[in-house]
């Protein structure tokens, strides 16, 4: 199948949405019923022969994945194999670059994301992002995590407190912040507006986040800590993490892709691909011989 | 830095090597003074020890500090892993071996072997296991692992028949208790030396293809 980018006015959802106590902070990955021994999480997200050009040139190629929920994938890859792009397919980031074209399946919760209708603003609540540089609004602490609720239509001011709370607690951020909350989010540490960043995503209740490269701007202490709060995450979300740092990807996640030249060479738990990779291709890279 | 690393796994790599080699002479070496009373040798086999000390230490900080300068994976790490165990199981060789060149020292006022014991087929077979593992780790040649777990079943066997023989021998002429008790503790030195050799050989089959196999 092929589908053409299409950046319409959102239309009402074709996205698979649940219910939940609070609409925007909860059990957002559903029901939680533990995994038996043996038993694999679901695929949250699936992708089946991706191919995606920006221009004449063909940045992904025939990519088929299965992102499970609960888990961290860590994506590596030396620069320009295509791991970025991978990951902004996944809540259509890529559409926002002109003379894209995308082909194949991407499904988030059994719903093909590119299909006509899908509401990518509501896509882009479930499936939140990081990016590389700490980005805080030239906002207070608190309007930076209130930002999103407030953008989806929570207005009360008690409940906007009671998700800025949390999402600051989520973050490992509420202690550093508590008391000076009304204050610059500027004045923050790199390591703290990163963090800030990702109690915003969280303050709109994703399903998944994905991070590309949240690390890479930071010291190995606020690394650290944002490394310790992707382990609390996959608790009650699906992280997605591009990063160039292997030993990060070693640390932090529970299964890794290797992508070179716009495939995915190797896909598997994060064990087996650092300690016997099964394509040689991963071994070299893994090992430094290129890239 | 990804090539001075390699440069010096490389270069570990071959050390590591070279220590086995030198416990496997060491081993060898201990046995011949063994079987002809050697002691001005044995004296001299046994002083080896210390630069088997010397090297294990050396090697081994040198693996720690690659592990610790360059977090290695996937292969490079699965190769650190063997360097590690084979320094190990080439220390306990040379230990072994000088344990021999003692025994060899302690027996000089005992009356000599009437014959050569059967100890010495044993130790020619023992030293070729090692010297095919090493020479396997080496060369990066699996084939020259194919037999070794039927190699190390004959060195069973012959251990467990120089123990009977000699039970016997000193049940007829209890003078030769000391010599042949000795004897008995040389045989099952080799016999764990070849143990070593397997168990090199396991790691070594891992630090190459990624897969445990068990020789047995």
């Amino acid at each position: 199948m092929v589908n053409t980018m299409t950046l319409a006015t959102p239309e009402p959802s074709g996205l698979n949405v649940k219910t939940y106590e609070n609409p925007l902070i909860g059990d957002v990955c559903g029901d939680d019923v533990p995994l038996q021994p043996g038993e694999t999480p679901s695929p949250v997200i699936h992708t089946e022969n991706l191919n995606l050009w920006f221009g004449e040139a063909h940045i992904l190629q025939d990519i088929s994945i299965d992102i499970r929920q609960n888990r961290v994938t860590a994506l590596i890859g030396p620069s320009g194999c295509g791991k970025s792009s991978l990951l902004r397919c996944f809540n259509r980031m890529n559409d926002l670059i002109d003379h894209t074209k995308i082909t194949g399946e991407v499904t988030y919760d059994r719903e093909n994301i590119y299909a006509p209708g899908t509401d990518v603003v509501l896509l882009r609540k479930k499936i939140g992002m990081v990016f590389q540089k700490p980005n805080p609004f030239p906002k207070s602490i608190y309007e930076n995590v209130a930002y999103g609720p407030r953008v989806h239509g929570i207005r009360e001011r008690c409940e906007l407190d009671r998700i800025v709370e949390q999402s600051l607690r989520d973050a490992a951020l509420w202690e550093e912040v508590c008391d000076r909350l009304h204050q610059s989010a500027m004045g923050l540490s790199g390591g703290q507006q990163q963090r800030l960043c990702i109690a915003r995503t969280l303050a709109v209740g994703p399903d998944v986040i994905l991070m590309d490269e949240p690390c890479s701007a930071l010291d190995p202490i606020a690394t650290a800590k944002i490394e310790n709060l992707i382990e609390g995450l996959k608790q009650r979300y699906t992280v997605i993490i591009v990063t160039h740092n292997m030993q990060q990807a070693a640390r932090v996640s529970d299964d890794t892709g290797f992508m070179y030249l716009g495939k995915l060479i190797e896909f598997g738990a994060t064990t087996q691909i650092f300690e016997h990779p099964g394509e040689e291709l991963t071994e070299n890279y893994i090992t430094g011989r290129f890239g | 830095m990804s090539e001075k690393f390699h440069a010096e796994l490389d270069l570990l790599k071959q050390d590591t090597i070279e220590m086995a080699r030198f416990t496997r002479t060491l081993l060898a070496d201990a046995v011949e003074t063994l079987v002809h009373d050697d002691v001005t040798r044995a004296i001299e086999v046994k002083s080896r020890k210390r630069e088997v000390q010397e090297r294990t230490i050396c090697l081994e900080d040198r693996a720690y500090q690659l592990i610790a300068l360059y977090q290695p994976m996937a292969r490079d790490m699965r190769e650190i892993v063997c360097i590690l165990k084979v320094i190990g199981a080439a220390e306990r060789i040379g230990r072994y071996g000088k344990d021999i060149a003692s025994i060899t020292k302690h027996l000089a006022d005992q009356p000599s072997f009437p014959r050569e014991p059967p100890l010495v087929h044993m130790a020619s077979l023992v030293a070729a296991m090692i010297d095919d593992v090493i020479d396997a780790f080496e060369q990066e040649n699996l084939s020259l692992l194919d037999d070794l777990a039927s190699r190390d079943d004959v060195v069973d066997e012959l251990w467990h028949s120089i123990f009977r023989q000699t039970l016997t021998i000193m049940m007829e002429d209890p003078r030769t208790i000391t010599r042949y008790t000795s004897y008995i503790m040389a045989a099952r030195y080799l016999e764990r030396s070849a143990d070593h050799a397997c168990k090199m050989a396991e790691n070594i089959h891992y630090a190459i293809v990624g897969e445990r196999i068990e020789i047995k």
